[in-house]
């Protein structure tokens, strides 16, 4: 029977969908064997309020600590914390976010039980004594597939996964104290700045949209940041003859003599594909091309291309994203 | 011994003392704080450059205008130095003349060549006045370029020539009887002489001979405190450079990177300069030709080569006075006035902290050339610009790690793929896949050896529009049936890019692991389509003990036509191309025939253009030099200026032989919304394969 | 002040790699190996502090085999003092074994701070700096983007799904750096020579027990080849929903 320890990490008050993801991880291993799911959320009072929503994807019971010292993350208040109830808790595996804040705790916690620790898994099974993982090694190049012995397992999953599924079960809240004082950390979270419409940095974007020669000026450009906007999370690049140009900055120029990316979604607006540009952005996850020379080299690195005006194109690909995203 | 004698005798003897006084000053300046180098091998081909660069003024004529001009004045002064020593032999021993040593007829001669040379550089001294005051063209102008000296020593030069003529027309007038024919100039003034008293006359001979005389002498002493020391430097530096060999021309210095003790790599200051460099300072006459030809300059950048010269020798004469201990040399400043900028009065504990680096020169003026080498071939007297800059890039990166950030990442693709763009070696075949290409493992597996070993290039192996032009020679190849073999992924980048950006120490790395696999192979022919991979392992890949024989595209295909070994279907419309010269392929190898000759067979009923600068003078796509790697935000883009005159030469079709130039003009003619095609030589020739008959 | 980095000599990932004929390694024949980026920018950000303070020790720790020599030079060409191997005849998986071999090294050391980048690429786990600092007992700050000291204290800047986190923290403290922090330096060949004649030390690291291994290593399903799904703005919904479906990426 595999008892399962899951860490549903919190934000402001709120839980974070990285957070059902684990529960949800957890809840697969757990069913399993017949086991238990025990989640474990910290906040500031008032946190505790989403217990409910844990138990829906499938927390047998739910430990909330409120704490006004857990308001923003406090890693070393967090990581004793934590240890301490998966010390007594008898747990086979343990799970994590591999998110900014589970990729600083689950280590934090691993070294402080002396237990084996895998992050950024993308696949769990439990093999006998053992807990069997996938996890992408070499920038994804590889699949290693690696053995964790000790009792417990620590694990951080991958964000998207392991998609939330609703799986109601009793939920039972657990009320918990806070190991040590949190107000007496070393490592102190003085601000916390979200979002508030800042530029994205290229090197960090999970999406760029990114324009050639091919945008013609650089009052076009509008047509990119509008898509870019559309997705919420993208920044607009620019190959080196458009920032040669002055249409975009020199801060923008992707490419080897520019910055080199590799972000989840590249999209290569008019950029015919010279070799200077694609040093720079080949190595993205997905690349899209939209060109109206069916022979651009941009269309043999490009995952997927569309042949054509991209004035037309760019439009209409803009408002089915903004549809898509609100939907989703 | 009359006082007059006496005088002479005296002023000679102090003026000669003077002079050797600065010659040996600035001679132990030279020697002292330049490195050693030797430049005294191959006489022959020295002698050669002596007589065609120097005396017979080769490269001063590549200017159509200044040219004949300046090579007037200079044959004119070789031709008059004659006439000098016998004016001087006859102050110090009166009544010398060479009519008593010479047969009559030579005499006669003599004295003709004298007359008329004196005419010939009066008038050319007049036009180069004219040019200087009134036309100024561009190259002359320059911050600080001394204007003022020029038309100093130009005006005294008139006026020797004046004082030469009128120096014969007063003899002649005092004594009609010793006129002759031989001395038209002279004779005809003389003519106009005829009313004055003979005490007039005699005056008037006298005052011109003295004149004559001791400008003469100022002259000599002026020169080591003006620019214009070429007149005594121009013939010994012709003499010493290697420029248009002995050696192999363009190839940079070998480095020993191993050798104990040396802690300086590259130069910083002109103490770790050759001191043949120091001496080409000495040379330069700011004539600005450098400067007019460089494609940064042209195109709007802080580079000129003319004012890495000045400013060389501006700092030697700072540091050089002090570093010899002729303190009183350092008071006073000869040839010390800069090109833009430099250090100019400083205090001694200032010229002492100072350095030829980022104090004269700056990174910025570094980092712009494109090694096109255009200022080294167009320089009358054979100086190397590009020496120093290529030793002042190598100071900045082996010894600072200083340079434009964007080339780190090619710095470190070479290190770690073997190509300056991070791509898969394992990838480097992929353009052949499907054309039955065997790698050179395969061929020797099989137990066979190749004709030639195709080198591809990164270019041909990971640029997309490059790959094209792998195939397309291949394809030339096979029609012609060449047993030949690719490295594949054992093939590297030359090391060219790296060498070229200062980085020797890659550059011997890369070198090194080519050299190996090539010799593994047992490797002797190499043709490739890379002008920079041609020039690199052909003529610089011998100072690391790799010897292969290594040809051009252009020169191989020229090569199987004469053969006839290439099926051409002998097609073709009446094309305009328009050729673009690689400068690794013609200024650093002078291979300007073979791309165009094969083009003319391959297409007969073509008509060959040229733009206006062509063939040596041809102008750099801007790739060159580590170029390609490092953003071009100031000024014009080169390639836009090259394109735009390829462009208007109006040809349909653009012809280049090499991976980078395409790139460049490529751009450049997109940049232009033109749809002329840019065609690789290789290209052309492959759409005009057909059968053999 | 004194500074230590650990530092992980990595493959090159420009290539497609090979599965080793044992199964659960990748194949090296042929890997270029280099420091790991993350780690670069953790030597360069000492480096950087001992550029203002002359009198800081930059000390350079690796667990590898002997061939991380060259990557403890490389980190010497750019600046650092001295070096320590500890020497495994592989590097293992398993992140705490690899960080208590490491504290046991750090531990009597003095150090002020203990540098580590984010994550290596090859393992790509991240987890041995905040191990390490754990084992050590010492205030961690991970994946670091910014970072000031003053005196005893200092602050850094952590990027967070969204946002930044601002962190203080007092020393001795163990850093991870992650991207932005800087840009590493390119050692120049003054450095290189003056690195050969730099102290490297070479010990045996205490591994101690592992519970975490390599099982098997494989290499993903290959990408399916890029195509051109279509002209126009017709193709837009096939677009959008590849995106969705095939490629997750909205």
């Amino acid at each position: 029977m595999a008892n399962v320890f899951a860490f549903a990490e919190t934000r402001n008050g709120d839980l974070r969908k990285i957070g059902l993801e684990a529960v949800t991880a957890a809840r697969k291993v757990a069913d399993e064997t017949g086991g238990t799911v025990d989640a474990f959320m910290a906040g500031a009072p008032g946190v505790g309020a989403h217990a409910g929503q844990l138990a829906t994807y499938g927390a047998d019971t739910v430990i909330v600590v409120e704490n006004a010292g857990f308001e923003k993350y406090n890693p070393e208040a967090l990581a004793a914390t934590v240890a301490e109830r998966v010390r007594g808790g008898n747990y086979r595996v343990v799970i994590f976010p591999t998110s900014a804040l589970g990729s600083d705790l689950a280590p934090r916690v691993a070294a402080k039980l002396g237990v084996g620790l895998v992050m950024d898994v993308t696949g769990i099974k439990l093999d006998g004594n053992a807990l069997i993982v996938q996890h992408p090694v070499n920038i994804g190049k590889v699949i290693a597939t690696v053995k964790i012995a000790s009792q417990p397992a620590l694990i951080g999953i991958r964000a998207n996964m392991f998609t939330p599924a609703e799986k109601p079960h009793a939920g039972t809240v657990e009320r918990a104290e806070p190991v040590g004082d949190p107000s007496a950390s070393r490592v102190v979270v003085k601000e916390v700045k979200l979002g508030g419409g800042a530029k994205l940095d290229l090197g960090e974007a999970p999406v760029i949209v990114s324009g050639g020669r091919g945008l013609k000026g650089p009052e076009n450009f509008k047509l990119l940041e509008d898509l870019a906007a559309a997705f919420g999370n993208a920044a607009v690049g620019a190959t080196r003859v458009v920032t040669d140009e002055g249409w975009r900055p020199h801060s923008d120029q992707i490419g080897q003599t520019g910055r080199l990316v590799s972000p989840q979604l590249y999209i290569a607006v008019g950029i015919s594909g010279a070799i200077q540009h694609l040093a720079g952005m080949r190595t993205s996850r997905t690349i899209v091309a939209i060109n109206k020379d069916k022979e651009a080299p941009i269309f043999k690195v490009a995952d997927y291309g569309i042949v054509g005006d991209l004035f037309e194109i760019v439009p209409v690909l803009t408002a089915a994203v903004k549809e898509a995203k609100s939907r989703g | 011994m009359t006082v007059g004698h006496g005088m002479f005798i005296l002023i000679v003897v102090l003026s000669l003392a003077f002079f050797s006084y600065n010659a040996q000053r600035l001679i132990r300046y030279m020697m002292s704080i330049g490195q050693p180098e030797i430049r005294t091998g191959h006489p022959l081909t020295r002698i050669k450059n002596l007589f065609l660069v120097g005396l017979a003024q080769k490269k001063i004529l590549r200017d159509a205008v200044a040219g004949p001009l300046h090579a007037s004045v200079f044959w004119g002064f070789v031709v008059l130095t004659i006439g000098t020593a016998e004016i001087i032999a006859q102050g110090l021993f009166p009544g010398f003349t060479y009519a008593a040593i010479l047969p009559a007829p030579l005499y006669a001669f003599y004295i003709l060549s004298q007359e008329l040379f004196a005419v010939l550089v009066l008038a050319a001294v007049g036009m180069l006045l004219y040019r200087r005051i009134v036309v100024k063209p561009r190259r002359l102008q320059g911050d600080k370029v001394h204007s003022g000296d020029a038309i100093l020593i130009l005006s005294m030069i008139g006026a020797l020539m004046v004082s030469l003529i009128t120096l014969g027309a007063f003899g002649f007038a005092l004594h009609p009887d010793s006129s002759t024919i031989f001395q038209p100039v002279s004779l005809a003034v003389s003519h106009l002489l005829g009313g004055l008293s003979a005490g007039t006359l005699e005056l008037g001979r006298e005052t011109s001979w003295w004149f004559h005389a001791l400008l003469i002498l100022v002259f000599l002493n002026y020169l080591p405190y003006s620019k214009h020391l070429h007149v005594l430097t121009s013939l010994p530096n012709t003499y010493l450079s290697n420029t248009s060999g002995p050696g192999v021309k363009g190839a940079m210095s070998y480095m020993d990177l191993e050798a104990e003790g040396t802690e300086q790599f590259g130069a910083s200051d002109v103490t770790q300069l050759g001191w043949k460099s120091l001496l080409d300072s000495y040379s330069c006459t700011e004539c600005g030709r450098c400067t007019a030809v460089c494609p940064a300059n042209i195109t709007g950048k802080l580079l000129s080569p003319r004012k890495i010269m000045i400013n060389t020798r501006q700092r030697l004469m700072e540091l050089a006075p002090l570093a010899t201990g002729d303190f009183g040399e350092f008071e006073h400043h000869a040839l010390v006035a800069g090109e833009g900028g430099g250090a100019g009065d400083a205090s001694v504990s200032a010229a002492l902290a100072n350095t030829l680096l980022d104090n004269y020169i700056t990174e910025e003026e570094l980092w712009s050339c494109t090694s096109c080498r255009a200022c080294v071939e167009e320089c009358p007297v054979s100086i190397d610009q590009l020496d120093i800059i290529n030793e002042l890039r190598r100071d900045l990166v082996l010894m600072e790690s200083r340079f434009p950030p964007e080339i780190q990442p090619a710095f470190e693709s070479l290190e770690r793929n073997g190509s300056p763009w991070a791509f898969d070696p394992g990838d480097r075949a992929k353009w052949a896949e499907g054309m039955d290409i065997p790698t050179m493992a395969e061929m020797v597996d099989r137990g066979e050896r190749p004709e030639v070993l195709f080198w591809v290039g990164c270019m041909g192996s990971f640029d997309d529009r490059a790959k094209k032009i792998a195939v397309a020679f291949a394809r030339v190849l096979q029609a012609a049936n060449v047993k030949f073999a690719i490295l594949g992924q054992e093939e590297k980048c030359n090391g060219d890019p790296a060498r070229r950006m200062g980085n020797e120490y890659l550059y011997q790395m890369l070198a090194r692991d080519n050299i190996e696999t090539l010799d593994r192979y047992g490797v002797e022919t190499i043709v490739t389509n890379c002008p920079h991979c041609f020039h690199q392992i052909g003529n610089e890949y011998p100072q690391l003990g790799g010897n292969y024989d290594v040809i051009h595209h252009s020169t191989y295909i020229e090569k199987l036509m004469d053969e006839n070994r290439l099926p051409l279907n002998g097609e073709g419309k009446a094309l305009t191309v328009a050729y673009h010269d690689s400068c690794y392929l013609g200024r650093y190898n002078d291979v300007y025939e073979a791309p165009r000759e094969t083009l003319k067979r391959a297409l007969p009923m073509m008509t060959l253009v040229e733009p206006p600068r062509n063939h040596s003078k041809g102008l750099c796509c801007g790739a060159g030099g580590g170029r390609m790697w490092m953003e071009e935000s100031v000024g014009k883009r080169i390639n836009l200026e090259r394109t735009e005159e390829l462009l208007a030469t109006g040809a349909d079709v653009l012809a280049v032989a090499c991976p980078f130039c395409m790139t460049m003009i490529g751009d450049g003619v997109k940049a232009q919304d033109s749809s002329v095609p840019v065609l690789d030589i290789s290209e052309v020739i492959s759409q005009q394969l057909g059968h053999h008959s | 002040m004194k500074i230590a980095v650990c530092i992980k000599r990595v493959p090159d990932m420009d290539v497609r790699f090979k599965i080793a004929a044992i199964g659960n390694a990748i194949d090296e024949a042929g890997l270029k190996f280099d420091m790991n980026d993350f780690d670069s920018w953790a030597v360069e950000a000492a480096l950087q502090i001992k550029d203002k303070d002359a009198a800081t020790e930059v000390v350079i720790v690796s667990l590898g085999s002997d061939s991380v020599q060259e990557t403890i030079r490389k980190a010497l060409a750019m600046g650092a003092d001295r070096g320590v191997e500890l020497k495994v005849d592989r590097i293992p998986f398993d992140g705490l074994a690899i960080a208590r071999a490491l504290a046991a090294e750090l531990k009597d050391g003095g150090f002020d701070l203990i540098l580590f980048g984010k994550q290596s690429a090859d393992s790509s786990n991240g987890v041995v700096g905040a191990m390490v600092g754990e084992l050590l007992g010492l205030p961690v700050v991970t994946s670091i983007s910014k970072l000031e000291l003053a005196g005893r204290t200092g602050s850094a800047k952590r990027e967070i799904e969204g946002g930044q986190e601002f962190v203080e923290f007092p020393l001795p403290a163990v850093l991870t750096i992650d991207q932005g922090l800087n840009t590493a330096r390119y050692p120049a060949l003054k450095g290189i020579m003056a690195a050969k004649k730099k102290p490297l030390d070479v010990k045996p690291a205490q591994l101690g027990e592992q519970s975490v291994t390599v099982v098997k290593m494989e290499l993903p399903p290959e990408r399916p080849a890029g195509r051109i799904i279509g002209e126009g703005v017709s193709a837009v919904p096939e677009l959008l929903g590849l995106l969705q479906t095939e490629a997750k990426v909205i």
